[in-house]
């Protein structure tokens, strides 16, 4: 056995048969379970992943259990005189100081391994609903998180009980070195530099850990912790070669140990900064740990874009937001792949150091703080600021795909329509740039004026028409349908007279009164959160709701029971056995008048549902009903999931029910105190 | 062949060993006497590498010990003046500890404790934890530690402080049992006792060696008076 192996051994019999280490367990279980319990109240309804969480309360307690555990390693040595017994033995100081430095480790992975264990199975029992979706190796990165984290904690432990003759003094030695000196710089730093919070960015350890638990390892992460670990050890090392020098030679050994241990630092602060310069990154993500949770729609469009796709995130490492920018890249190309879609390649390029692609950004006019994709000669770039989503990067990454010239939605106008370039609350621009983030263009279409509805056109909306429509207007939307076309005719609450009769040729049909309900009778919403099943529109929307206000009502009219028989109405959505919103739709071999295109056409009882007012209101799927029957029509049939609150941390805890968690994690605590001190009795033989 | 050469020792201003030489054959028992504070415990701490020394060299078979430090401690055996030992082990436990430190292999750890355990008499107590064990018994162990590896140096500070009459008298037994193989450095103040096992005593005054008294072929009164003569005239 090695002599650090034997002193590792040594190290760990000797922690075990110390009260001070029961003590330790139990601090740091209790101060884990503490930060974890608050932790899951203030991330409630949020989509913080749990692990995540779970990292991000344990990470700034867990120097207490080094400390505690492991004040004593040299002191008590030094205490008990068996230090020079050490010295005179066949063995480097390296050795001992690795061997006991492993041995403190060890004391941090099993309070981590241990914690994690009782949180899952608390949470198992008090909270299934937060776990339900939970793989336990998905706290694996969570878990090598807190390890590394404990590793440098360790490290310093050791080395600040080699300057102590007494173990208390190492511990709030180390204590004040691994919790508050760096809470302490970070914070002063932040407030004489002069830039705010957000620009200054998180603190470093606490991103870390989350980072990590996310399964986004930096490389300057990763090696920070192990360079500041090394010169841990380093300099407890020489602190102990230096118990040796006592006579005249000590001060020329000190200043020499100085020197080099200076050195030391020098390096390990060089490996760092060249670490971190790097900007590599190791994702460990086993079964997809906490990665970015996408929606299906944006899974759909992923899935139909073809080919090889250049993503590069253009924006200096040292902002902020590049890690939270890069860790939502790395998902997003990573699930693009997944959904058997386009080839997305991922890299980095920082306007300080990539000087040549930064200049051929800056010659093509795109700024710092963008994802640019490529393919070919194509280009999209989507900023970096309130507007970037993954809905701005899945039509980015469609439109460079895609080998077809943009499809065009028609917006009627004339009638008293609503305006999809009106920025007011009364406008749709919001919807409108969602439709073309899709890869539409939205075109004005004067149906008074044109001869005729242009062949290329993915749809006709008619938003809120006021005033009816001329007999050659309704003729050239007629002639569009029977060729195959796609209409959506959003009413506005009351019946427009050309297009209803028009709308009944084609299999629906509007009452002629607003749907009266007690709700509307007191205000003016419908809150409808009946949908049809098997609809493309509404398949993904089951426990998601949509608010209409004083909605008109639809009908399967006569046509749709015709002869042909082929019209067929489908009730979107449903206010009890009222349908106020309808979809229709007339397939090939309807009739010699029917292209084999089928028409279809959605007709809802509300044109306001979707303004840039109702909008802002973010706690309904309308926008998701809006966008599937948008795809529905032009024939994507790509299908949006409705916020429905997957992804979400819901613990379905009551004030009670959290304090019962809190409580058993207390008693879990004490267990390990009572369990832990049982050892240390036994082995100090009392 | 052990050899101290121009050891000097230096402590807040205070030279505490000055151009201390002296040479070990194998075999020999060599004594330090001296009065308190003469620096016999400072030249043992600094012979087991637990001080540097300021000036001076140390040989084992003409090599340079101290370049190799680790090498060197490999031939040592030591045993401090107070028992440094961890209380929470057995003496079995501890013992096969400290082997294993030492560098032994596992499979002849188990002989080598047996063997010190028998040379120390202390079979009895294996099972013991060391905490509650009497002063004497704690320097029994440390002997046991110290004689572990069958080192080819042996050094013994204040070798026979705390032990009974009887271990006393076994004491003799015990340096000629471990003088077989090793070169063997002793301090104390029992003259009467050094004098009846040790070849050769050097009288350690002020950081100096001040007399040798050669005890090889001489009778043991005669050695001890010549012994106290030495010490008395340094401390004259």
């Amino acid at each position: 056995m090695s002599p650090a192996a034997v002193t590792f051994k040594r190290t760990v019999s000797s922690m075990f048969s110390l009260y001070s280490t029961a003590f330790a367990f139990a601090v740091f279980f209790a101060a884990a379970s503490v930060s974890f319990v608050f932790g899951i109240e203030a991330a409630e309804g949020t989509r913080m992943p749990l692990a995540a969480l779970w990292c991000s309360s344990v990470s700034p307690v867990l120097c207490v259990l080094p400390a505690l555990a492991g004040m004593g390693v040299w002191s008590d040595e030094k205490l008990s005189g068996t230090l020079g017994m050490l010295l005179s033995s066949p063995v480097r100081e390296r050795d001992l100081v690795v061997g006991k430095f492993l041995g403190v480790w060890l004391a941090s992975v099993t309070g981590v391994v241990v914690f994690c264990a009782a949180s899952l199975v608390s949470l198992a029992v008090f909270a299934p609903a937060l776990v339900a979706d939970v793989s336990i190796v998905s706290f694996a990165p969570a878990v090598a998180a807190l390890l590394l984290q404990g590793m440098l904690w360790s490290a310093v432990t050791v080395a600040a009980s080699a300057f102590f003759t007494r173990a208390a003094a190492a511990a709030a030695a180390a204590l004040f070195i691994s919790a508050v000196l760096p809470r302490v710089v970070w914070n002063g730093a932040r407030v004489f530099s002069g830039f705010d919070a957000a620009e200054f960015g998180e603190m470093p350890l606490d991103a870390h850990a989350f980072d990590m638990a996310s399964g986004t390892f930096s490389v300057g992460a990763v090696v920070f912790y192990a360079a500041f670990a090394w010169l841990s050890l380093f300099i407890a090392s020489k602190k102990t070669a230096l118990a040796r020098i006592a006579g005249a030679a000590s001060s020329a050994s000190r200043f020499s140990a100085r020197v080099s241990v200076f050195l030391a630092a020098s390096l390990a602060c060089l490996a760092a900064s060249l670490a971190w310069r790097s900007g590599a990154v190791l994702d460990f993500r086993p079964g997809g740990a906490d990665a970015v949770r996408f929606s299906a729609r944006t899974y759909s469009l992923l899935g139909e874009s073809r080919g090889g796709i250049k993503a590069t995130l253009f924006m200096p490492r040292k902002d902020p937001h590049f890690k939270t920018a890069a860790h939502f890249m790395r998902s997003f190309t990573a699930m693009a792949g997944s959904a058997g879609g386009a080839r997305i390649s991922l890299r980095y390029v920082d306007p300080s150091w990539d000087v040549g692609a930064a200049g051929r950004f800056a010659r093509l006019g795109i700024k710092p703080g963008t994802v640019v994709f490529e393919r070919g000669g194509r280009r999209e770039s989507v900023a970096l600021g309130e507007t970037f989503s993954e809905r701005a990067c899945a039509s980015a990454v469609r439109k460079v795909s895609s080998s077809v010239a943009r499809r065009k939605i028609f917006w009627t106008c004339g009638h008293g329509e609503n305006s999809f370039d009106s920025y007011d609350a009364w406008g749709m621009s919001d919807i409108a740039r969602d439709l073309a983030r899709d890869g539409y263009e939205n075109t004005p279409l004067d149906l008074s004026s044109v001869g005729q509805i242009p062949a290329d056109a993915a749809f006709v909306i008619v938003a809120g028409a006021r005033q009816d429509f001329s007999r050659i207007e309704t003729g050239r939307l007629d002639a569009y349908l029977r060729q195959g076309g796609r209409l959506m005719a959003l009413f506005p609450g009351s019946e427009i007279a050309s297009l209803s009769s028009l709308l009944s040729q084609w299999g629906l049909r509007s009452a002629r009164q607003a749907y009266p309900s007690a709700k509307t009778l007191t205000g003016t919403d419908v809150i409808v959160s009946e949908f049809s099943d098997g609809h493309p529109v509404t398949a993904s929307l089951a426990g998601a709701r949509i608010v209409l206000e004083k909605p008109l009502s639809f009908l399967p009219s006569a046509a749709a029971g015709t002869a042909a028989g082929l019209a067929q109405f489908t009730p979107l959505a449903l206010v009890g056995n009222v349908c106020v919103a309808a979809a229709a739709e007339r397939g090939g071999g309807a009739g010699m008048d029917v292209s084999l295109r089928p028409t279809r056409i959605i007709a809802v009882g509300d044109d306001g549902f979707v303004l840039n007012g109702q909008l802002e209101a973010k706690a309904n799927a309308n926008r998701d009903f809006f966008l599937n029957s948008a795809a529905y029509l032009s024939g994507t049939d790509a299908i949006a999931g409705a916020d429905t609150g997957f992804g979400r941390l819901v613990s379905g805890l009551d004030r009670r029910e959290m304090r019962r968690l809190a409580a058993t994690f207390g008693a879990f605590s004490l267990a390990a105190f009572v369990f832990l001190s049982a050892l240390a009795a036994k082995g100090s033989g009392r | 062949m052990y050899e101290v050469r121009n050891l000097a020792f230096s402590y807040r201003g205070r030279q505490v060993l000055r151009d201390v030489s002296f040479v070990v054959s194998p075999g020999e028992i060599v004594s330090v006497a001296g009065s308190n504070g003469a620096g016999k415990t400072t030249l043992l701490k600094i012979l087991a590498t637990v001080l540097e020394p300021d000036s001076g060299r140390i040989f084992v078979e003409g090599a340079d010990a101290l370049a190799r430090p680790v090498k060197y401690r490999r031939q040592l055996g030591y045993m401090p003046e107070n028992p440094a030992l961890y209380g929470d082990m057995t003496v079995k436990s501890y013992l096969e500890y400290r082997a294993a430190l030492k560098g032994e292999k596992d499979k002849r750890i188990r002989r080598r404790v047996s063997e010190a355990v028998e040379i120390c008499q202390i079979g009895d107590m294996l099972k013991s934890r060391i905490a509650p064990l009497s002063f004497g018994m704690k320097r029994r162990v440390s002997f046991a530690d110290a004689i572990l590896m069958r080192p080819k140096i042996l050094l013994l500070d204040d070798f026979l402080a705390g032990l009974d009459s009887s271990a006393r008298e076994s004491a003799g037994a015990w340096l000629s049992t471990v003088a077989a193989f090793s070169s063997v450095v002793v301090t104390g103040h029992e003259i009467e006792d050094f004098a009846r096992w040790s070849t050769r005593i050097l009288v350690l005054s002020q950081g100096e060696v001040s007399a040798t008294v050669e005890a090889a072929g001489a009778s043991g009164d005669e050695v001890v008076r010549r012994t106290l003569a030495a010490l008395k005239g340094v401390n004259q």
